[in-house]
């Protein structure tokens, strides 16, 4: 019973929204929306879970004061900080300039979250130095149309002498004839494994997002 | 002149600050990388969640339940069962509500996938011959190298792909009929292809037969698979694969470095307008939180902090 | 010379830090610019735009976060000027829950440098999670995925949002998209099963897989990373400047990609050129 209530939700919920895609009928579509509005409810419920969830393992370590218990409770405090100023400054208060919530949004977020991107460049320029390495014709290949498509993409490339007018152009041909196959065979691939997919999950085959009994 | 606030001159110098704290960790991992990492969870899932209240919670739910509409106690029970997940006991009960989001993707996405990924990108792929040759010929560098010998090398590419990905062994009873279908089907198409050129469209008996062998060798690659020539074909799939993959590569490169540059600019004071710069003196905030971190390193590291060398056995 | 190959090698990878770090700061200390051709995505982009008859409404999704400010916000903000400039009415929402505190701010700045009303001229609808069934429901009903705006005004209040339910009501749909969700989403969700035209602006890492989509006609027009926002600045900005406040910020960075571009590659080289010659020693002393 447990069990047997999802699998059949599973299955006419998702028939129901696969079948939206061909019925046109208003009726249908008004059901297809209202669904489509629980879900969303329900999305944006599975985050406070995974908020729940977070303070449930970190609590306990502040209060028992385990490894980096005092990294955690910045976090925590941090977290309860913002959503306490989101929250009490209201709907419209939280986005007016000078407000605490936005204040903590362009001075703490914004550096943080673009810095820690940031540090890709150095790693990436670290992981070309001692990972690419032209072992065979297949990598080779692969370094010669990343170093093209390097140097095209940018301003000198298109200002090369002798090769500065063709260059921007055998890397668009690589963009739309190699890359395209390459790619349209990867995504046709990934639409039969998504085709396969869901059909499981819908008839039930799949059963992983139930959890054990 | 825009006036910026304390407040405001305070956090730009702490952006400036944190930014370098989480720069330190190219130095190594160490606690003032680790404090702004975890300032930064926590901003980040405070904001999230905010957002999540205002953005569906209240207007979706609240407001609609406030406004006396009885649908919108469905959802709200759902989401009440959704909380039991964190009970051990009761965990159970989610179920429900899980069973119903995971429907509804798997419903949404798999029309999603069939019609744009398959569908549309397939019937894409088929080359219009005819229109291509006499618009771009055999190669036309003006655009791109667009032309027929484009078209067929797409379809070719994208077929021995697919061999590679889903042909990696086949019953060596099958390889003595691919290269006979192959041929049967490339002559046929050919054939087909030359005639209907001659006839319909009126080409040049020169355009009508090489646009047919080009169809027809369009047309012979999926049989090749069933052949001893399917290594050839899975050779030719890797390297349209590698092709694409390092032109990916080569734009990756250029994401991350454009990110970089973004954080650069901000710390050179390039973003803003000169009357904040003015104010915030961006260039010696950088100074001044490089010199504080550089200490904290020196200091941490002297009383020994960093990776321990490991113990002798 | 092999132990000095062995030891470039193996060398420190603050070394190279340190180098990329250079190859950041210096050209933009002293900046040397080149002139850069327009692609074709993203004249089609351009012309997308300036296709629109004055006084339609667009859909924008902005879709990105602080982290690709620098790839898209460039784009985002020649693209509000654009469509400010034709008098063009915009209707925005987003995927991404630190998408708000960006676009908003910013629209507001250039909407006011072109005397638009907010409400009148645009509306930003708020945030909605969901991905996939977000975006579907934005297909199939917009004042029903979107109640309210992001202030709490109801849309039926919001005279932009007059005559518009789907996204089909939309003549272009314009998504700036730094990942998941984004122009994917939107492609394979409702571009197809409303026929709908949609453009985008994406981060580099995500060009080389929209461009399939591009070239099957699923796009109208794209614009991928820095090169992609500088040249889309150039077009809109070809004949006149930037609203007061506004830099072309991917214009004064794409010449930064130079260096840095050609860093990467000599790294490549020099990596390879010191493998192939420690190699023999490696294989005659197995």
């Amino acid at each position: 019973m447990r069990s047997t209530v999802p699998l059949i939700i599973t299955f006419f919920v998702g028939l129901f929204m696969v079948f939206e895609f061909f019925i046109p009928h208003w009726g249908y579509h008004w059901v297809t929306a209202e669904f489509l509005e629980w879900g969303l409810i329900l999305a944006a419920g599975a985050f406070v879970l995974g908020l729940i969830n977070l303070v449930q393992v970190n609590l306990p370590k502040v209060i028992n004061r385990d490894e980096d218990w005092g990294y955690k409770l910045i976090m925590l405090i941090s977290l309860f900080l913002t959503l306490g100023a989101g929250l009490m400054l209201g709907q419209e208060g939280r986005q007016d300039a000078g407000e605490f919530y936005k204040w903590l949004y362009d001075f703490v977020f914004t550096p943080l979250n673009a810095t820690m991107f940031a540090l890709l460049a150095f790693y990436i320029a670290s992981a070309a130095f001692r990972a690419f390495r032209a072992r065979n014709v297949e990598a080779t290949v692969l370094l010669v149309a990343a170093c093209v498509v390097m140097v095209a993409r940018v301003p000198l490339g298109e200002n090369l002498p002798f090769i500065g007018e063709k260059l921007p152009q055998f890397m668009n041909w690589i963009m739309d004839v190699p890359n395209i196959a390459a790619r349209r065979s990867i995504f046709i691939g990934a639409a039969l494994g998504a085709v396969a997919t869901g059909l499981r999950v819908i008839l039930g085959l799949e059963r992983s997002h139930l959890g054990g009994e | 002149m825009t006036e910026l606030t304390q407040f405001d001159l305070v956090g730009a110098w702490i952006s400036i600050f944190l930014t370098l704290c989480i720069l330190s960790f190219l130095y190594e991992d160490n606690p003032i990388y680790k404090l702004a990492e975890h300032l930064f969870l926590g901003v980040s899932i405070g904001i999230s969640i905010t957002e999540i209240y205002y953005g569906v919670f209240k207007p979706n739910l609240l407001l609609k339940l406030a406004g006396g509409r009885w649908l919108s106690v469905i959802p709200l029970i759902l989401l009440v069962m959704l909380f039991f997940k964190v009970s051990k006991k009761y965990s159970w009960v989610a179920r429900t509500p899980i069973a119903f989001i995971v429907a509804a993707y798997a419903g949404v996405k798999l029309t999603g996938e069939a019609n744009a990924n398959l569908m549309t990108q397939v019937a894409q792929t088929m080359p219009d011959l005819a229109t291509s040759w006499a618009e771009h010929g055999f190669w036309d560098w003006s655009a791109d190298g667009a032309g027929v010998f484009s078209d067929v090398v797409l379809v070719v590419g994208l077929v021995a792909c697919l061999v590679h990905f889903y042909f990696s062994r086949v019953p060596p009873s099958v390889t003595r009929y691919g290269a006979k279908l192959a041929i049967f089907a490339g002559v046929g198409v050919m054939f087909f292809t030359a005639a209907g050129l001659l006839v319909v469209d009126k080409a040049g008996p020169f355009s009508a037969v090489f646009l047919g062998m080009l169809a027809g060798v369009c047309a012979a690659m999926p049989f090749l698979a069933f052949s001893t020539y399917r290594p050839w074909v899975t050779r030719f799939g890797v390297l349209m694969l590698m092709l694409s993959f390092g032109a990916s590569f080569g734009y990756t490169v250029m994401g991350r470095i454009s990110l970089a540059i973004g954080r650069a600019q901000e710390m050179l004071g390039l973003t803003r307008p000169m009357e904040q710069v003015v104010q915030i003196h961006p260039r010696i905030a950088s100074l001044v939180s490089i010199v504080l971190i550089v200490a904290f390193l020196v200091v941490w590291r002297m009383r020994g902090g960093g990776p321990k060398e490991p113990e002798p056995s | 010379m092999y132990d000095l190959l062995q030891r470039f090698q193996n060398m420190d990878r603050r070394w190279i830090f340190a180098g990329m770090a250079l190859a950041i700061l210096i050209p933009l200390l002293f900046p040397v610019e080149f002139e850069f051709a327009v692609d074709e995505r993203v004249s089609s982009l351009y012309d997308a735009v300036e296709a629109l008859p004055t006084g339609s409404t667009v859909f924008i999704s902005a879709d990105f976060d602080p982290a690709s400010r620098p790839e898209l916000e460039p784009f985002f903000r020649a693209n509000l000027d654009h469509l400010f400039r034709k008098d063009i009415k915009i209707v925005m929402a987003t995927l991404w829950e630190f998408a708000p505190p960006i676009a908003v701010p910013i629209t507001e700045e250039i909407a006011a440098a072109h005397g638009k009303e907010y409400g009148v001229d645009w509306v930003f609808l708020g945030y909605k999670p969901g991905k996939e069934l977000a975006i579907k429901s934005i297909g199939e009903n917009i004042p029903k995925t979107f109640p309210t705006d992001s202030r709490g005004t109801p849309v039926g209040e919001i005279a932009v949002m007059n005559g518009i339910k789907q996204a089909k009501d939309f003549p272009l749909l314009i998504n700036v998209s730094a990942g998941f969700p984004g122009t994917r989403e939107y492609v394979l969700q409702i571009q197809g099963q409303y026929d709908l035209k949609i453009a985008s602006a994406c981060t580099a890492v995500s060009g080389p897989d929209y461009i399939p989509f591009y070239k099957a006609g699923q796009l109208v027009g794209l614009s991928a990373g820095m090169p992609g926002s500088a040249q889309y600045e150039k077009l809109v900005w070809a004949e006149s400047e930037p609203p007061k406040g506004t830099r072309k910020l991917a214009t004064q960075a794409v010449n930064v990609l130079n260096l840095g571009h050609a860093y990467v590659i000599l790294l490549i080289l020099f990596g390879n050129i010191a493998y192939f010659l420690t190699r023999p020693k490696e294989v005659s002393d197995d």
